[in-house]
């Protein structure tokens, strides 16, 4: 079996200039309820088929970015775009459609510990698209993708902070989404797995899907040299083509 | 199709880990309900049966049965009968037997055979029957009756006649409609709040499943139908206790109504059928609202 077999077809790798992008804020901030001013004044354009991380400190904003993203929040003022349709001004009908759009690693995992590796994965499919064919086969499947095809049955209790990660992601593959969001998806791993990891959010991009990865890791930031959106105290401050983790120069701590 | 099969699996699946995993909680609620049910069931046979007696009494209205000593001879009695054709305030004249007045009884649903076997002898008195053109005549065809020397004094009463009794059975009617009304809409308001309540530790239980369930875009529906099923098998469930009940208490007070009282109230089985199933109606239109409402609130926030 290879990864082909079970990736989207791929599209076109870079965007031409005319391109409508997948995904765009336009003047968007967020303020949650207590007053904390999480995102401020962004505007943003991602392009069909870009790999982009999302670097800042503790703190910055990385996570509302994400929850914005699926309107798990609702901005606070500003206009959110995902595939041509604003999202700031959705009906709640319509969240599940959006969401199924992406594919998303929760910084806290989010699994089921009472239903086993294979279950938390089926879940996923089991709840969007009830009696979806080759349900288990599917499964397995993405399972084999991240190296868990020996734990199907095993409890996400009884699995490493990393295994249960990849748990995390392959619940967010196994429909197969168009964008792939994953906010710390690396925060458990030790640098080998890591890159693993890392490796296999490339190949799935490198399959025509939009990946957008929140995280603190220097490290793969530096190596892979792809786009980078820097955010501070809630502001884009860097969008770099192919950037590193902090700004060409500056100081490092 | 495949989809909708799955879909109704999983809810029926989830509604069932609810249930159980939350046992304690949806028996109280189940058995709760189940004591409403009962009383809401309990109201509704018993202003029926109130309204079968006095639908009886009121065919009844314009006869007057004047009771018979056991000793008269035919003659004595076919004498009284001709007295009474001749009077112009009566326009119509019957004898019933002792015999005649057991077989009128059992059609009325009196069970006597067991009193009679127990007695020896038949209780019930033969009576003239007198058939009167003016309900205004009663009470006075009712005085010269009770004067008679051949009127049955032992049982209490010489004659079946009670003008009391009508306007009495329509007070206790209106009554118990309007006290019956009032407390099923009080016990329905109630029933809600205990579902509402079990469901939302249902809900409880089921936070993150719920959470995560939204967050890769699981439909609000699909979410909600485990709930308002676990609601609506609970509703049932109590409705059927509670019907349960009714039925059997039913049964038991009007044999000792029968035997005991000679009220001449036929046990309705149709009545109590339409009562039954209206009661599990009742049961899962509640049962599925209260979860509705229940988990209405968590799925918006
Ligand atoms: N639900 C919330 N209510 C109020 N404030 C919040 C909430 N969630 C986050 N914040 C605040 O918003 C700011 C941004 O938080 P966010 O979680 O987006 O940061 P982050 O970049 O993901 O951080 P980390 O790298 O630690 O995950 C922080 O100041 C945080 O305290
Ligand atoms: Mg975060």
């Amino acid at each position: 079996m290879s990864l082909a077999a079970v990736m989207p077809p791929q599209v076109g790798q870079k965007p031409d200039p005319g391109m409508r992008p997948v995904i765009s804020f336009h003047g968007v901030s967020k303020t949650y309820p207590n007053g904390t001013e999480a995102i401020r004044d962004v505007d943003l354009a991602i392009y069909q088929g870009d790999f982009c991380f999302v670097v800042g400190a503790s703190g910055s904003g990385k996570t509302t970015l994400v929850r914005l993203l699926i309107r798990e929040e609702v901005a606070s003022t500003g206009r959110i775009f995902v595939d041509g349709q604003e999202t700031t001004r959705m009906t709640r009908r319509r969240l599940p459609k959006l969401r199924r759009k992406f594919g998303i690693v929760f910084q806290d995992y989010k699994l089921l510990t009472k239903l086993t590796v294979a279950q938390n994965v089926a879940f996923a499919l089991q709840v969007t698209k009830p009696g979806q064919r080759h349900l288990k086969e599917k499964v397995e499947e993405t399972l084999w993708i991240v190296g868990l095809e020996d734990k199907l049955d095993t409890f996400p209790d009884e699995l490493s902070g990393g295994e249960q990660q990849r748990v995390a992601i392959a619940r967010a593959l196994v429909h197969r989404p168009r964008i792939f969001l994953a906010d710390e998806p690396t925060g458990n791993l030790d640098p080998d797995t890591s890159w693993g990891i890392v490796q296999l959010l490339l190949q799935i991009n490198h399959r025509g899907t939009t990946v957008l990865m929140a995280t603190h890791n220097r490290e793969i930031v530096d190596l892979c040299r792809r786009r980078v959106i820097a955010i501070d105290s809630g502001r884009v401050v860097r969008d770099e083509v192919e950037g590193g983790y902090l700004r060409e120069g500056e100081a490092t701590i | 199709m495949r989809g909708l099969l799955a879909s109704v699996r999983f809810a029926l699946v989830a509604a069932g880990q609810n249930f159980t995993r939350n046992l304690a909680v949806s028996l109280a609620g189940v058995f709760t309900m189940g004591l409403i049910m009962l009383l809401v069931g309990g109201t509704l046979l018993l202003t029926h049966t109130v309204d079968a007696i006095l639908a009886q009494q009121e065919t009844q209205a314009d006869e007057i049965h004047i009771y018979l000593q056991d000793s008269l001879s035919m003659r004595t009695i076919a004498d009284y009968e001709l007295r009474f054709s001749h009077d112009s305030r009566v326009n119509g004249v019957a004898f019933t037997s002792k015999d005649q007045a057991v077989v009128a009884a059992q059609q009325r649903g009196l069970q006597l055979q067991p009193a009679i076997n127990t007695l020896g002898t038949n209780p019930l008195p033969a009576s003239i029957d007198l058939h009167v053109r003016t309900l205004g005549d009663l009470s006075q065809l009712n005085t010269v009756a009770k004067a008679l020397p051949i009127v049955d004094t032992s049982s209490g009463s010489a004659t079946d006649y009670s003008p009391g009794v009508i306007p009495r059975l329509q007070s206790v009617i209106t009554v118990t409609v309007w006290v019956g009304s009032a407390l099923s809409v009080v016990l329905a308001v109630i029933s809600l709040v205990i579902i509402m309540n079990t469901i939302r530790t249902a809900v409880y239980i089921r936070r993150t499943e719920i959470e995560i369930m939204k967050l890769v875009g699981a439909g609000d529906w699909f979410v909600r139908w485990p709930f308002i099923l676990e609601g609506v098998f609970g509703g049932v469930l109590a409705a059927a206790i509670g019907a349960t009940a009714v039925a059997v208490a039913y049964r038991f007070v009007l044999s000792q109504a029968n035997t005991q009282a000679f009220l001449g109230v036929t046990f309705d089985g149709r009545y109590l059928t339409a009562m039954v199933l209206l009661l599990l109606a009742f049961g899962a239109v509640l049962g599925g609202f209260g979860s509705f409402l229940g988990v209405r609130r968590f799925l918006h926030a």
